[in-house]
């Protein structure tokens, strides 16, 4: 807003105003209710005016005005006006603005291109009228029960529900919709919790079944069925944006159907939500956390993730975790939170700091924002070991333990002997010299007694001995001829070094394919960082490694003679490095390692896309399948040293000479083998696990990843101007659950309840079933929800017992035939005034068919599958760039990222799928097949029981008359012949293989289960192929895609 | 060929309970209003804001990125200082991909191919493009593009819909729902990938997607072959005929339930159905390309005989601009050339220069490209320095956001420009940058939509194509 009028101006709008405001106020319309704030009024306000005018304090707000809280809006002004004086609608700057005639004082501005409507209008301006009176956004308080409202009707009601919704038909003056038949009912009900309709025999059990509780027997064995958990999994795998691939790139493999058998098994377990949210979130932070609390965790991690070449690994690091925060958002609090990665809410009371706060809460694990581009699952992550296994594992670690200890032990003892000047009779034997002489063919070195030379691209510099090997930092040595060394091979390495200037990164000895940002960097590893000397065994950067560095940076313009052993032991106690012979001191930077290390040859001074050894030297490298001692070491750099301390000659004599050592030693390195061999046929699903080493938080300019501020470091946290924080939470994941499942917290309960809802009638009592926030639609039975909300928290969290009384309640069983006047009076069913109509969706018009052809495959659980292998559409694999077409078609997304609601659209490109699509076909030809075997001579039986297999409900005369007219046609024209295709096999989709694979950059292919063959066509008699024509007819027809 | 809205956004009308009539407005944009459900009421029909230049839009894209400097930006420097060290201050301290990041040297690459100038306009253009620089006269090159992107994941998503971040609609479904489509038998907006490219980056239906616009917004991918359209194919032995009648029953079957329901969302369904029919007739029709004129099939050069090559698939585009398409994508890919550029590149513009150029030519002489856009160009450029080892006649490029060149034509156009200026090291933008956001708005504009009008509400937020930026590059415009 441009508040910049002379006095005079100021009186002379006013006079201008107030004439136009008359007009209009006498024009307003006839209602006289009073403005109710959160109603009428705060849709207004946050939709038009607190995009420049609301909580957003970084930039964009205008003229200093802010009109989401009553006190700024009171407030003068710098032009000296007054926006909102509760009461006093000449003096107000708003009215005043919001009447202008004059584009630039105009209000909302007009280059927003969202005018207010003259209703509009008038509801400020009474609101204003009547004291500006602000009330706090409905979502952000704690709901409270209310008394169900009376009703005129009073044996309608069957469950409080009833009355809440009743009364608003009532007021509207409408009447409910009868009750809707039986077999409508059940449909209707099955369809809603389960995702399937009944059978013809469930049907007709039902409609035999005269008690008064037989339906509520039949809901409780619908919420009973593990079918109930499939459907309800469908919405939560869309929230959690699950899906069977990475989504980026080359979008191969990834494992996370073990994450949805565990929410499967909560569903269909009935766990209560507070524990559903508190496990997904925080499983790994709970005391004694199960295996199974960390497979929920893996909610976290199933978003997108890359390996593309060249990315940055912090801002997709960052990108990961922003994908949590909306996700949690959405899932869990109905919050549009990723809105203020980049700048305060322009709505909601949520600052960036706050966005930045709920970050830190889910970048608390120490993990790498790349995939590594061989496939390995990223970590943390948790071994999906069987039942056996498992325990077989614990008996494993409690003998390492023991092991360890009497190691301990022998060392222990050994050390504490009077120390034996021994004299070194040999260093192990070397399984390596590289003496680097050149000039060798293209000037390079070759010289290799074990194996074959060196190759690659060096140039020739004077050397410690001869000869020594300059890097350029894009090229270097393969040492091809050497066997791969692994997480249980000790190692020593040694090479003359000479430094051309004081390298910020480069790489000297790797064991790794190419350098994506650390994702790739695995195995051996030696690189200097900022001058200082790194060394490392890596499974996966950072999470699972073992890795040192030197205190002190490396002298430049200098030989220097390093060495570098490790003991295999994957402890970081087992690496050591060494200049000139003397040990340097180091500090730890992980301590991880569990899991295999890359064994890919060793290469010296580059890497492909990483720094090399830019402007270095080496000479006399040497490389020993044994870690040497610090006398060995000291004696390869001198053979003449003989100052060694007791201690060391006590530690020689100790891991070369001493029996009990070596065997306890011996003892310690099997049982480790043997956890490993055990461990390492799991498949691994990441997971959470909050580490120390996690990096800390800042907000970051804009959202940049480059961009943080790292002058004010964020501590976990909620946004507190919704919901306060409550000290005595711990500030991480299973704080924010705490805070979350406060039972006065005002977002959750209501969140969860109106989602069932949503479920159960396709609208929610707020339509916007995404998003609480202030832009979101106002609830149309603000009280129900939140009595709904109440009961839902004190009955525990109970879901089947919510959806159990929402199916039973009167409201549910209406018949969806809306009278005339009903439609015209509440034409989206807002009222409920008639009973659910919904759109099956894309899961459910498939598993429909599947199952009235009696082809549906029904297994609860397990890795994901082609569609073609007939199971329940949950369980169709979902490659995130190629996501199923038929499933697409039908409103289904692409689990990129959370889809909080499906929209139902209407396109031509449905009938062809329900026409041609292979599935469907195949249904159609099997469900008259089915019939034809049922009533083996009688047409009309078979007509009929195709339509109740479909459609449930017989069909009505004029449907009959069209099916039979069909088949008597499609019968007599001998060209309308079907084939009937038998069924494809159940095919198992590949699982990516845990262990490591060799892979390069041509040969990488995508890993997509592969579609099986179709079976044979059989050629269809006549009056076969007429009746499959009749039950294709049926499942593209209004009456199989709804649920009435 | 139908020349005016029919009734197509009755039958593009989803499922909501009220039917709207028909508006000057496009179709899409009515049968918006009755898509979007309750709780996303809030979407305004936009529709044009002023007289549209361009009714419809042909977007060539080059997926990979390919490289300006042997293309359209001409860089003697680079040729006379090839081998040398870029200079420091050229680059300038910005972010290079991790792929050459950590080269200790970035040599610079002059281009093996010679410019030379085309048309009366006198733009250049290389040698790898002589059917394209025969076009100069009609085309606006744009040098000065740039983007944020530098992975081509999050770089052709943002090309595709105006944002890095997955889960936006892209162009097209924006141009349908904002403009709906122009006949009744076709999508509005219709994508097709060449089959003769070379595989080095995916291209994935997300680049096509809806996002959170309604799923009929989505691009429907031509495929060359016997099913054009996923699912278009009747089952074998099922004739038109027997599906005529089947859809006459079908017909019977909804007007029972829509007189027992009273529900119009049943009208709807069938609507839809009928118009799936017509679909398997005109589908077929506009993919049989052998009813095209000898004359016509040699213009676009000899590869269009070869089903779903990028030749191929402009002439389909032409064919479907006819029926009245409004939005065509096509995606041809292998222009990723971090190494061996020369032999890739002269392939790349083998397989793209001649049916580029014929596709104007064949526009132009049917009085189709002065109301039709295209648009020629990747989701970035390449470097001006080798990425990995230079060898005496081989060089590769790694990934350039900073600068790179695309065109325009057709449709609004000020043609026979080069637009915008690159330095001459063809590192930085030095006059007229036009970022992604301003090409969008740009290309909205011909369309006669003002892009900060063209929005849709979403958990809250109204969203558009240009997210929060774009400016329309009026030195483009004609």
């Amino acid at each position: 807003m441009r508040f910049r009028p002379t006095p005079l101006q100021i009186s002379l709008a006013a006079l201008v105003s107030c004439v136009v405001f008359v007009v209009i106020w006498q024009n307003k319309p006839k209602h006289a209710a009073t403005v109710d704030f959160n109603r009428d009024v705060r849709p207004i306000l946050s939709d038009r005016c607190f995009g420049c005018h609301g909580p957003d304090a970084n930039k964009g707000r205008k003229a200093g005005l802010r009109l989401d809280e009553a006190e700024s809006a009171g407030r003068k002004l710098k032009s000296g006006a007054i926006a909102i004086i509760p009461g006093d609608l000449k003096h107000s700057e708003m009215a005043r603005r919001i009447l202008s005639q004059d584009p630039e004082e105009l209000m909302p501005s007009p280059e927003l291109h969202r005018p207010l409507s003259q209703t509009e209008k008038n509801i400020l301006l009474k609101w204003i009228e009547e004291g500006a009176d602000y009330k706090p956004h409905w979502a952000f308080v704690s709901p409270v029960k209310h008394e169900p409202p009376q009703t005129q009707s009073a044996d309608w009601a069957k469950d409080p529900i009833d009355r809440f919704i009743l009364a608003k038909i009532e007021q509207a003056g409408l009447q409910p919709a009868p009750i809707a038949d039986k077999t409508t009912l059940l449909r209707r009900a099955s369809l809603a919790l389960t995702g399937l309709p009944p059978t013809p025999k469930e049907v007709d059990t039902f409609l035999a079944d005269t008690a008064p509780d037989a339906f509520s027997r039949r809901v409780d064995a619908m919420l009973a069925s593990p079918r109930y958990g499939e459907h309800l999994a469908v919405g939560w795998m869309d929230l959690s944006r699950y899906a069977d691939s990475w989504g980026y790139t080359g979008d191969g493999s990834m494992l996370a159907w073990p994450w949805r058998d565990w929410v499967l098994k909560a569903f269909n377990e009935n766990m209560p939500y507070d524990r559903f949210l508190t496990e997904q979130l925080a499983g790994d932070l709970l005391p004694n956390s199960t295996h199974s609390q960390k497979i929920a965790t893996a909610y976290n991690r199933i978003h997108r993730m890359t390996f593309e070449g060249g990315s940055i690994a912090e801002e997709f690091r960052q990108d990961g975790i922003g994908d949590r925060v909306a996700t949690a958002g959405f899932g869990f609090m109905g919050l549009t939170l990723e809105c203020s990665r980049c700048h305060d809410h322009k709505y909601d009371p949520i600052a960036q700091k706050d966005y930045y706060a709920m970050a830190a809460m889910f970048g608390d694990i120490d993990e790498n924002g790349l995939l590594s581009y061989h496939g390995e699952a990223p970590a943390p992550f948790v071994r999906l070991l069987k039942e056996p296994e498992l325990v077989r594992e614990q008996e494993l670690l409690r003998t390492i333990e023991q092991a360890d200890r009497l190691h301990l032990n022998a060392v222990t003892k050994s050390l504490s002997r009077p120390a034996t000047q021994l004299t070194i009779k040999d260093l192990p034997a070397p399984v390596a010299l590289y003496h680097l002489e050149p000039p060798g063919k293209l000037g390079h070195i070759n010289d290799a007694p074990n194996g074959k030379p060196a190759r690659g691209g060096v140039t020739a510099i004077d050397g410690i001995a001869g000869k020594g090997a300059a890097f350029d930092g894009d090229g270097g040595l393969l040492l091809d001829g050497l066997e791969k060394f692994g997480r249980y091979d000790p190692v020593s390495f040694s090479a003359h070094l000479k430094l051309g200037e004081k390298n910020n990164r480069a790489t000297l000895l790797h064991a790794s394919d190419f350098y994506t940002g650390d994702g790739d960097a695995s195995g051996l590893e030696i690189i200097i960082l900022d001058g200082r000397l790194r060394w490392s065994v890596i499974h996966l950067w950072p999470n699972s490694a073992v890795s040192i560095e030197t205190t002190q940076a490396m002298a430049v313009q200098k030989w220097q003679h390093i060495t570098a052993t490790y003991d295999g032991s994957s402890k970081a106690s087992g690496l050591h490095l060494y200049l000139d012979g003397q040990e340097l001191p180091t500090r730890v930077i992980r301590d991880t390692l569990d899991a295999p290390v890359r064994e890919k040859t060793l290469q010296l001074g580059y890497r492909s896309r990483d720094a090399g050894f830019r402007n270095g030297a080496m000479d006399e490298v040497t490389i020993w399948r044994a870690a040497l001692t610090s006398i060995e070491v000291a004696k390869h750099h001198n053979n003449t040293a003989h100052d060694f301390t007791d201690a060391q000659w006590r530690e020689h004599f100790a891991l070369r000479e001493d029996p009990e050592v070596r065997q306890t030693q011996a003892a310690l390195w099997k049982a480790q083998r043997e956890l490993s061999e055990l461990q390492d046929k799991a498949p691994r699903l990441p997971c959470m696990k909050a580490s120390a080493n996690a990096p800390k938080t800042y907000v970051l300019t804009r959202g940049q990843y480059d961009q943080p501020k790292l002058d004010t470091p964020i501590e976990p946290g909620v946004p507190t101007r919704i919901f306060p924080w409550n000290e005595s939470y711990p500030r991480n994941r299973l704080g924010l659950a705490k805070w979350l499942t406060d039972p006065k917290n005002p977002l959750t309960a209501r969140l969860t309840v109106n989602r069932l809802w949503t479920q159960i009638f396709g609208t929610g009592i707020v339509p916007s079933s995404e998003n609480l926030g202030l832009q979101s639609d106002s609830p149309t039975h603000p009280e129900l929800l939140d009595t709904l909300s109440v009961e839902f928290i004190e009955s525990g969290w109970d879901i089947k017992a919510l959806l159990r009384r929402m199916v039973l309640s009167a409201t549910f069983a209406q018949s969806s035939a809306a009278t005339p006047e009903a439609r015209e009076k509440d034409p989206a069913n807002k009222l409920l005034s008639h009973g659910p109509v919904l759109r099956l969706s894309a899961e459910m018009v498939r598993d429909q068919a599947l199952q009235a052809a009696s082809l549906l495959v029904e297994k609860v659980g397990g890795e994901s599958v082609q569609e073609s292998a007939y199971r329940r559409g949950l369980y169709t694999y979902r490659k995130r760039t190629a996501p199923p077409d038929s499933m697409l078609i039908f409103d289904a997304g692409s689990r990129e990222t959370c889809q909080p609601r499906r929209l139902t659209t209407n396109t031509p490109l449905q009938a062809l799928v329900l026409m041609n699509n292979r599935l469907f076909v195949d249904a159609a030809s099997k469900i008259a097949l089915n019939a034809q075997k049922q009533h083996p001579t009688d047409v009309d039986q078979q007509i009929t029981l195709a339509f109740r297999l479909i459609c449930t409900r017989v069909p009505r005369p004029a449907e009959f008359a069209a099916l039979k007219e069909l088949y008597v046609s499609q019968k007599a024209n001998p060209s309308a012949r079907a084939p009937i295709p038998i069924p494809p096999p159940v095919v198992k989709t590949a699982t990516p293989d845990p262990k490591v694979k060799k892979a390069d950059a041509k040969d990488k292919k995508v890993e997509t289960p592969k579609r099986p063959e179709p079976g044979p066509a059989l050629p269809l008699r006549a009056d076969q192929a007429a009746l499959a024509m009749v039950c294709s007819t049926i499942l593209a027809s209004d009456a199989a895609v709804t649920s009435r | 060929m139908p020349q005016r809205p029919l009734n197509y956004d009755t039958l593009m009308q989803s499922t909501r309970r009220h039917f709207l009539g028909t508006s000057a407005l496009g179709l899409g944009a009515m049968a918006m209003r009755g898509i979007v459900g309750e709780g996303m009421a809030a979407a305004q029909p936009t529709g044009t804001h002023f007289p549209a230049k361009a009714k419809r839009i042909i977007y060539l894209f080059q997926a990979g990125g390919p490289s300006q400097l042997e293309t359209y930006d001409n860089k003697p420097l680079l040729r006379a200082s090839h081998g040398k060290p870029l200079p420091d201050s050229v680059r300038n301290g910005q972010r290079l991909t991790g792929m050459s990041g950590y080269q200790s040297v970035l040599p610079i690459a002059g281009s093996f191919a010679e410019f030379k100038k085309y048309g009366k306009s006198g733009v250049e253009y290389s040698d790898l493009l002589p059917f394209t620089g025969g076009m100069a006269d009609d085309i606006c090159v744009i040098r000065s593009m740039h983007t944020e992107a530098i992975n081509h994941d999050p770089a052709i998503t943002f090309f595709c819909s105006g944002s890095q971040i997955a889960g936006r609609p892209s162009m097209g479904a924006w141009a349908s729902y904002g403009l709906g489509s122009m006949n009744e038998n076709l999508p509005a907006f219709i994508v097709m990938v060449s089959t003769d490219s070379q595989k080095d980056q995916p291209i994935y239906s997300r680049l096509w997607g809806s996002g959170f616009l309604p799923s009929e917004h989505q691009g429907v991918q031509f495929k060359s072959g016997k099913e054009p359209v996923l699912y278009l194919t009747n089952p074998d032995g099922t004739s038109p005929h027997a599906r005529r009648e089947m859809l006459d029953a079908l017909g019977k079957l909804n007007a029972d339930q829509r007189a027992h329901e009273l529900d119009p969302e049943v009208d709807a369904r069938l609507a839809q159905a009928e118009m799936a029919y017509r679909m398997q007739t005109s589908v077929p029709e506009v993919a049989d390309l052998t009813k095209e004129s000898a004359a016509t099939l040699e213009m676009y050069g000899p590869s269009v005989k070869t089903p779903g090559s990028f030749a191929a698939n402009c002439l389909q585009a032409r064919r479907l601009i006819e029926r009245g398409v409004r939005f065509i994508q096509l995606f041809h890919q292998g222009w990723d050339n971090h190494g061996g550029l020369p032999g890739a590149i002269k392939r790349q513009c083998q397989q793209t220069d001649q049916a580029s150029a014929a596709l104007l030519k064949d526009l132009k002489q049917r009085g189709l490209l002065e109301d039709t856009l295209v648009v020629w160009g990747g989701e970035f450029g390449r470097t001006t320095y080798c990425q990995g080892k230079m060898s005496k006649d081989s060089y590769g490029r790694d990934h350039h956001p900073r600068c790179f060149s695309t065109w325009m034509a057709g449709g609004g156009v000020k043609g026979g420009q080069a637009y915008g200026q690159t330095d001459d090291f063809g590192y930085n933008i030095i006059k007229d940058p036009v970022h992604v956001h301003d090409m969008h708005a740009t290309m909205l504009h011909l369309m006669g939509v003002d892009h900060e009008r063209m929005t849709f509400k979403f958990q809250g937020r109204y969203y558009r194509l240009t997210d929060v930026a774009g400016q329309v590059v009026k030195g483009v415009v004609a």
